[in-house]
């Protein structure tokens, strides 16, 4: 057997990093989570040991909100409102009333270009797994119905997904979490849904819409968040045809234009739902979202 | 600073000279980073864990997953876990990650040690696959460079979840069974 390797004594990465200049010392870590692969980075003056807790509990705030909003795992608060609120009111917590909150928001003022009932569809696509609950074909975002005390009804058998906005909300929340530690210079990014806090300023590169594998282009940002939609990952053959995640909430039809939207906006939750407003609202009504929302988006 | 016009939304045009590549290589932690932050203070005890075929069958059978040998390295730990290190191949990418086992084969923690983007065909090279494998063991772990970031289309992390079941099934049938 090989020795034993006690893991106290190695040469440590920390030590190197104590040598580098101010500005480049990240620490950057990355876990599955929220379906995709998160990564924390972050650059502060106190010692690495206390970086890495301070992540550790960030991550823990993103692997909450994955508990709580997971539409595949049948236990989560979200799969419970799926099944239950429809026969009644049901009380949740306030992360999950939170993001039903924003998401309805952003139904509202996107005249419903934004619409967290399109999950039936992605069912039928074979893109999230099949409820064996009977979910109303003609459900949409007005059928939920959010009541004081935290409880959440749905008037007809509608399917939520906050897939297309938990994501950012848990980059938020997050980054909340890294703040309340006290760390100064702080990314956050799921997956292509990202944020950034601090002082220094960071180039993002965006994916090609049409070869992925490459960026297309380059934009700059400080303390803002920054969220992408595009079909490219997602775009896959069913029985229906050619389908993506990204369904078009008007007709219920897929998105497969091959077009690449990112939003910048305050927060991560807001730029993660207002790429889809951008993608299927009206170019009037898309324009006046992402004024209200302080908002800006990019188009590839 | 970009200007902009009276119009919230701009559309970028596609400059062929803009695109480069790879999209992304990234190196976060190498193993005994991980094994710090994982296990700070315990003593970790390499294992060695060649897997017989009925072993791999087994395995394939019960994970779902291929099975690539070779790929997996195993350590005890003295609180009685076990720590893995593993990688999985996407339709584009190439994922290297640690595991931290409970005594009672539970998972404890996952962290990504790194990850390579590549077009498909690349990815399942051997050859594009071998420039990577010394980085492994740590000795070239970029930490402190200037951070890359990417913003793009949800990419799924569905094939480490089908690595992480292969792992667990390994742990049952070839360690947990001792």
């Amino acid at each position: 057997m090989p020795s034993p390797l006690l893991v106290a004594e190695l040469a440590s990465a920390a030590e190197l990093r104590e040598r580098l200049p101010e500005s480049l010392r990240w620490v950057r870590r990355a876990r599955p989570a929220l379906g995709t692969i998160v990564e924390i980075s972050v650059n502060d003056p106190r010692r690495e040991r206390q970086l890495h807790t301070a992540i550790d509990a960030a991550f823990a705030s993103i692997e909450r909100v994955h508990d709580l909003m997971s539409y595949q795992a049948p236990d989560s608060t979200l799969s419970h409102l799926n099944r239950d609120a429809v026969r009644g009111a049901q009380q949740v917590d306030p992360y999950t009333y939170a993001v039903f909150a924003a998401a309805l928001q952003m139904a509202a003022s996107s005249s419903g270009a934004f619409d967290p009932c399109i999950a039936p569809r992605l069912e039928e696509w074979g893109l999230l797994p099949r409820a064996e609950v009977p979910v109303d074909p003609a459900g949409n975002w007005r059928d939920v119905e959010l009541l004081p005390g935290h409880r959440i009804r749905y008037a007809r058998a509608v399917r939520v997904d906050l897939g297309g906005i938990a994501k950012g909300y848990a980059v938020d929340l997050a980054v909340r979490n890294l703040q309340e530690s006290g760390i100064e210079n702080i990314i956050v990014n799921a997956g292509g849904d990202l944020r950034v806090v601090g002082s220094h300023t960071h180039s993002v590169r965006l994916r090609h819409p049409l070869a992925p594998l490459h960026s297309a282009h380059t934009l700059t940002v400080c303390n803002t968040a920054l969220a992408t939609s595009a079909d490219y990952f997602s775009r896959r053959a069913s029985a229906s045809g050619a389908v993506s995640a990204l369904v078009n909430p008007r007709n219920r039809k897929p998105y497969l234009g091959g077009r690449s939207v990112s939003v910048r906006a305050e927060n991560c939750m807001s730029a993660d739902a207002l790429t889809k407003v951008v993608m299927f609202a009206p170019t009037a009504i898309a324009e006046t979202v992402l004024t209200d929302y302080k908002a800006r988006a990019f188009v590839i | 600073m970009t200007k902009y016009g009276a119009s919230r939304i701009m559309f970028l045009p596609l400059a062929a000279t803009a695109i480069c590549a790879p999209a992304q290589a990234l190196v976060y932690m190498s193993v005994e980073q991980a094994q710090q932050v994982m296990y700070s203070g315990r003593s970790l005890a390499a294992m060695p864990l060649a897997l017989t075929a009925d072993q791999v069958a087994a395995i394939e059978r019960e994970s779902g997953v291929k099975v690539y040998t070779g790929s997996l390295r195993a350590w005890q730990v003295d609180d009685g876990g076990y720590f893995f290190v593993d990688a999985v191949i996407g339709k584009h990418d190439l994922i290297t990650y640690a595991v931290a086992l409970t005594a009672e084969g539970r998972v404890r923690q996952i962290e990504i040690l790194e990850y390579r983007e590549a077009y498909g065909g690349e990815v399942r090279n051997a050859h594009w696959r071998a420039q990577f494998s010394g980085r492994q063991h740590g000795d070239q772990v970029r930490i402190g460079r200037d951070i890359q970031n990417i913003s793009g289309a949800t990419l799924s992390c569905e094939h480490v979840t089908d690595g992480i079941r292969r792992l667990l099934a390994t742990y049952a049938i070839a360690i947990a069974g001792r």
